[in-house]
């Protein structure tokens, strides 16, 4: 590449990268172009623009020739991404086919990923809750990982800072577990779900039953309305792209948002290989990219990066990036890069039955459901396993239609509606351990299409995940008996690791050097100018859902970095 | 290069999923025009079996629907080979039964002769042709249930509901 002019070296030059444009690089992207600075955006997929690249957003139930259900030779051919709950015909071209990026599994992991403009924020379940210092506070209370170079009070503005501008919907519950945010109108909790909350909180002081809090714009506000958002409609068809920007998706709300400013230029179809570090001038100096349609090289120029490929493809650019200095990495002076990767643990649920409330129902739909937040081992070690976990509840009533029979009696059973006891349902969303043993490496040997070296993943669960799964089960049902529930059932789904979707960490954040790649302000320690704000960056992984602290640190450290550049320190 | 070409080639086969760009349609089976699993005479038994199955009154039955059509692209594109199979030998079963007892195909015989012979499937100890009937009548049902039709007229689908109550009176419909 040495031979470029240097007209095309000063065409390929920004102020700031961005690598991703999902959750957290959109936030990147907002916020550096907002500050004024020319802000190349990459991301390795195509692009997909609100509305316009939503092509199953307004389909009717009897448009989709399989309703919903994808031929056989799509799943065969996508095992992976056919584990995942979301992957369906109304959706699946927002999801990574597993045969064009394949991955080296050690150990199962279902790796789910979506590589286009917006990411898997058109596809996530839009869950925002904040982090609560007992969550900053673990790993160093309880002795793993490394501890959290920030606690909750550095980044409570932040949280505030996003939630406004995203729009979240949820209930100031005053829960020490689970701090109130910037907050919409709440959506409803039902009956049933009241019920259970009157129940729950007359047999314990610590548990608590709440709606959830969630990225809808359930009451729109000036700020949504600028940026071209609507109300949430109750369509709860999130997952095919919401014309109304009902809910927040980089793709309605701060990619548009940045390329207003005029200072954002977004290239798609741009994977990216590595970041460029130079040995004189100590610094990143760029980035350098295949054109995933002519397979061509290429490199682009900027004064700060920011690595937001989401957590295992920024681990793989990040050891990708070599170079004298950084022979196992880019800030891989610890070698702990790729290590202490953690995720969430989402195998268990449990369901039961309600008589009571047979007089009521619901009316219209909801995109969103019931929560209690983690009880566990919250101000003390209390159990057997370190940490605990979340939990998501939910009532429905039940409506069935006779099948029995052929012909008209089928046709008329089939057409009354009658309603059944209320079903109650739960499932847990559990902490796990990041652990030097769980990691990420890149293949010697085996290249995916465009030529990367292949990530091997060997995360699994492990005895603590066990133990908490029987207690969470135990627990639960407990509650639920004591609710009045009947036929209560638990189920261990045996998912593999990944079908979470919340994989974090293997870059994480750190006070020393000598254990961690990111500092406080998510900057690497040994380069100063490149910053990693995506689930790479994490510490360890909480109960609760990831994306709101991504977007909160993604704010962050932008503005730290824009700070530091004008102060000439990057 | 090839997937390239392989992408425009797919865009083309699927005229049937106009309106959508070349990389949504992707995802759609780059083979679905690749022929139907029975034949015109088996569709036309297929059709008289969901008709039978889900009969007109005074609204239209599934086989007016085209049901008969959504239950065999499902078992095409969505199914195993083993349940393609039990469908056309299922198919073609019924119809001998109906050639041996009334002397006409399954799409010609009567409306009472079409419900006998799927009931006596039903009562009668055959499991492969009790689970082909069951497969078709889930199917039916399906297809039935979730038609323009019956979503639009009978069971009032509400695309955009722009609410959520949490506890209102049932009330009978």
């Amino acid at each position: 590449m040495a031979n470029f002019n240097i007209d095309s070296t000063k065409a390929r030059t920004y102020d700031a990268i961005v690598i991703g444009s999902g959750i957290s690089g959109g936030w990147s992207a907002k916020e550096l172009t907002e500050k004024g600075l020319k802000t190349l955006v990459l991301e390795r997929g195509r692009d997909v623009q609100h509305i316009k690249d939503y092509p199953t957003t307004n389909m009717m139930p009897w448009e989709f020739e399989h309703r919903e259900r994808l031929p056989k030779e799509i799943t065969d051919a996508n095992p992976i991404a056919a584990r995942c709950y979301n992957f369906k015909e109304s959706s699946a071209h927002f999801f990574a086919k597993d045969n064009e990026h394949p991955y080296i599994q050690e150990k199962p992991f279902d790796w789910i990923r979506g590589y286009q403009v917006g990411g898997k924020s058109l596809l996530w379940a839009r869950q925002t809750q904040r982090w609560s210092k007992y969550d900053f506070e673990g790993p160093a209370r309880d002795k793993f990982a490394v501890e959290w170079p920030i606690g909750y009070d550095d980044i409570a503005p932040w949280y505030s800072h996003v939630e406004k501008f995203a729009g979240i919907t949820g209930n100031k519950d005053g829960i020490d577990t689970l701090p109130d945010g910037e907050f919409l109108a709440p959506h409803d909790l039902n009956c049933v779900e009241k019920y259970f909350k009157e129940s729950v909180s007359k047999q314990y002081k610590d548990r608590h039953i709440i709606i959830g809090r969630a990225a809808h714009i359930t009451d729109p506000q000036q700020i949504h309305l600028d940026q071209g958002r609507a109300k949430c409609q109750h369509r709860t068809i999130c997952e095919r792209g919401c014309p109304f920007g009902g809910y927040f998706s980089s793709n309605s709300s701060t990619i548009p948002w940045a390329m207003k400013t005029g200072n954002m230029t977004l290239r798609p179809h741009s994977v990216v290989h590595s970041i460029i570090y130079d040995d004189k001038k100590h610094k990143a100096t760029g980035v350098r990219v295949i054109d995933a349609n002519t397979k061509e090289m290429m490199e682009f120029y900027a004064d700060i990066i920011f690595l937001n490929a989401a957590a295992l493809n920024s681990n793989l650019v990040l050891l990708n990036s070599t170079s004298s200095r950084f022979p196992n990495g880019l800030g891989n002076d610890s070698g702990v890069l790729g290590k202490y990767v953690a995720f969430h643990n989402y195998r268990a649920s449990i369901s039961g039955e309600y008589e009571g409330f047979l007089d009521s129902t619901t009316d219209g739909r909801r995109p969103n459901s019931g929560y209690i937040p983690r009880f566990r081992n919250v101000h003390k070690q209390e159990t057997d396993f370190l940490r605990g976990y979340a939990a998501g509840f939910g009532a429905n009533r039940q409506t069935y239609n006779e099948r029995n029979g052929l012909g008209e009696s089928l046709k008329a059973g089939l057409l009354e509606t009658k309603y059944g006891n209320w079903s109650v349902g739960s499932h847990m969303m559990g902490e796990t351990i990041p652990k030097e043993s769980s990691y990420v490496a890149l293949d010697k040997t085996q290249k995916d299409p465009f030529g990367m070296p292949m990530l091997k993943i060997n995360v699994g669960y492990d005895d603590n995940d066990e133990k908490m799964i029987k207690d969470y089960i135990e627990q639960v049902s407990e509650m639920f008996t004591q609710a009045g529930f009947k036929n209560v059932k638990s189920h261990d789904g045996h998912r593999n690791p990944g079908n979470d979707i919340h994989e974090m960490g293997g870059a994480r954040m750190g006070k020393d050097p000598k254990t961690s790649v990111l500092n406080k302000w998510n900057q690497l320690h040994a380069c100063k100018n490149v910053f990693v704000t995506d689930g790479a960056c994490m510490t360890s992984t909480s109960t609760q859902n990831p994306s709101l602290t991504y977007m909160a640190l993604s704010a962050r450290a932008v503005d730290y970095a824009v700070k530091e550049m004008k102060a000439k320190n990057l | 290069m090839e997937r390239r070409v392989a992408l425009k080639s797919m865009a083309m086969a699927v005229g049937a999923m106009a309106g959508l760009p070349a990389w949504a349609s992707g995802w759609s089976k780059s083979t679905l025009e690749k022929g139907t699993l029975l034949t015109a005479d088996q569709s036309k038994i297929l059709a008289a079996m969901v008709e039978t199955i889900i009969p007109k009154t005074d609204t239209p039955g599934a086989g007016e629907l085209g049901v008969g059509g959504f239950v065999q692209k499902m078992v095409t594109d969505c199914y195993d080979s083993k349940a393609q199979a039990s469908l056309k030998s299922g198919v073609s079963n019924l119809d001998e039964q109906s050639i041996q007892r009334f002397g006409k195909s399954y799409s010609d015989a009567g409306k009472e002769q079409r419900m006998q012979l799927l009931q006596d499937i039903d009562k009668g100890s055959d499991t492969g042709q009790k689970a082909f009937l069951g497969m078709v009548k889930n199917l039916t049902i399906q297809g039935y249930m979730s038609s323009e039709y019956v979503m639009t007229n009978l069971t009032h689908y509400e695309m955009i509901p722009a609410r959520y109550h949490g506890c209102v009176p049932v009330t009978k419909g």
